[in-house]
């Protein structure tokens, strides 16, 4: 236990997780530091590039296996099923009504991208190993927690409205499928897993040596977004920042002993605990803002965002990292 | 110089929601609207100040420039369309040189 404690937080000092403790604490001070929009745009851009391109190269050399297959089957079912968790915990510990508690819960089963990122680069720094074609987990994971969502919402909802919300309408399906992020992740993981290691001699000097730098300064600027919407706390009130906190965990554990389970490496137990364990706060919200507008969004971007979030990057990857070791030792 | 009257309808809305307003702007009749991509401000929401991530903070100003008939359509359906969404509607008059284009 000792010794697990000693890994988590023995690398709480990374470039990274200080830069975003700096956001974070310039945020709260209500300091005139910004990072203009395009380059925070850029820069989000960027990090999907890389991180679709570097997992598609690592598929490209190692090839695709059954664990492959299994691990995609893997993140389509979390991914349906930890809203139904979320959902019924949200409404055991707290007093959210049917929309909010629902639209809460599709944040949990779908996944923060930069959470992820953060995690690779936490583990590029250490130097552990992880299947690349986790990224294509990451892709997936995204959407399948909105229709869950969504079903519930209906479900809780039909007994007290008319008209209950139409699961997918094309609009979503557009914002959800072919949203900025999705289509240049997706994309570039298939370029690289196409051109492969010559196509990694090409985008090295991009996608590779600059990328632990670049992510630290889009964590500085994501610590300030995460900083200003800190006053919203009241809002959200004590049992919901305590559901932010325990439902990483519960997710995490669910994603840890499954990883465990169908075989992947420390480094890929890691990765996916840490996509059960995060929460959306850029997809999940616009569609949710379209299709289930009854739910509040200043409760559950603040929740993810400002709870979630911090608590993955800062202890989250580390804990979850630790305990990847000791499952994937035995 | 002749000078029209007109009215001006602003509707102040959600980014997420200003598709839908648009096409009924345009189902409605008026030969044309602008939209304002980002503004920001304080109301009975709080502070929509368009926080970039996802656009759920952003509100969008749309412009209308109409005859009266086409702006009273546009304020009366423009009311089912804003339920459970940041909204502001507002109507005023105004003179327009070139009657032709509204």
């Amino acid at each position: 236990m000792n010794e697990l404690f000693q890994l988590a937080f023995g690398n709480l000092f990374s470039p990274m997780v200080l830069f975003f403790a700096l956001g974070v604490a310039a945020g709260c001070l209500k300091s005139d530091l910004a990072i203009p929009e395009v380059i925070s745009r850029g820069l989000s851009l960027y990090l999907m590039l890389a991180i679709g391109f570097k997992g598609g190269v690592e598929l490209a050399q190692n090839g695709a296996t059954g664990t492959t297959i299994i691990a995609l089957a893997l993140a389509v079912t979390l991914s349906f099923t930890l809203p139904v968790i979320a959902y019924f915990l949200l409404r055991a510990m707290t007093r959210l009504d049917t929309p909010n508690a629902a639209a809460i819960a599709a944040h949990y089963g779908s996944v923060s991208v930069v959470t992820f990122v953060a995690a690779t680069g936490f583990l590029g720094y250490q130097g552990v190993f992880y299947e690349g074609y986790l990224v294509a987990m990451l892709a997936l994971m995204e959407t399948p927690a909105i229709v869950t969502g969504l079903l519930l919402a209906r479900r809780g909802m039909s007994r007290t409205t008319v008209n209950s919300p139409p699961v997918l309408s094309p609009q979503i399906i557009r914002e959800v499928f072919l949203s900025g992020s999705v289509v240049l992740l997706v994309g570039s993981f298939v370029i690289g897993w196409i051109t492969g290691d010559k196509g990694m001699a090409v985008m090295a000097p991009a996608v590779r040596e600059p990328f632990e730098a670049l992510l630290a300064v889009f964590l500085l600027d994501i610590g300030l977004l995460v900083g200003q919407r800190l006053g919203d706390f009241r809002m959200v009130g004590k049992p919901l920042v305590l559901f932010g906190i325990c439902m990483p965990l519960i997710g995490a554990a669910i994603g840890l002993f499954s990883a465990h389970a169908i075989g992947l490496s420390v480094g890929g137990i890691t990765l996916v605990a840490v996509l059960a364990a995060s929460a959306s706060y850029i997809v999940v919200p616009a569609a949710m803002r379209l299709s289930l507008p009854q739910a509040n969004p200043a409760i559950y971007v603040t929740l993810s965002l400002a709870v979630t979030f911090p608590f993955n990057v800062v202890i989250g990857i580390p804990l979850y990292h630790a305990a990847a070791r000791l499952i994937g030792a035995e | 110089m002749q000078l029209y009257r007109k009215k001006r309808v602003e509707i102040f809305v959600e980014a997420a929601r200003a598709p839908v307003i648009i096409e009924m702007i345009e189902a409605a009749g008026a030969r044309g609207y602008t939209v304002v991509p980002k503004v920001s401000g304080m109301g009975n929401r709080g502070m929509r100040d368009g926080g970039h991530l996802s656009g759920v903070f952003r509100n969008v100003l749309i412009i209308v420039i109409a005859a009266e008939e086409i702006a009273q359509r546009i304020v009366t359906e423009s009311q089912p369309l804003l339920e459970n969404y940041a909204g502001i509607v507002a109507v005023s008059d105004v003179e327009v040189v070139r009657d032709e284009h509204f």
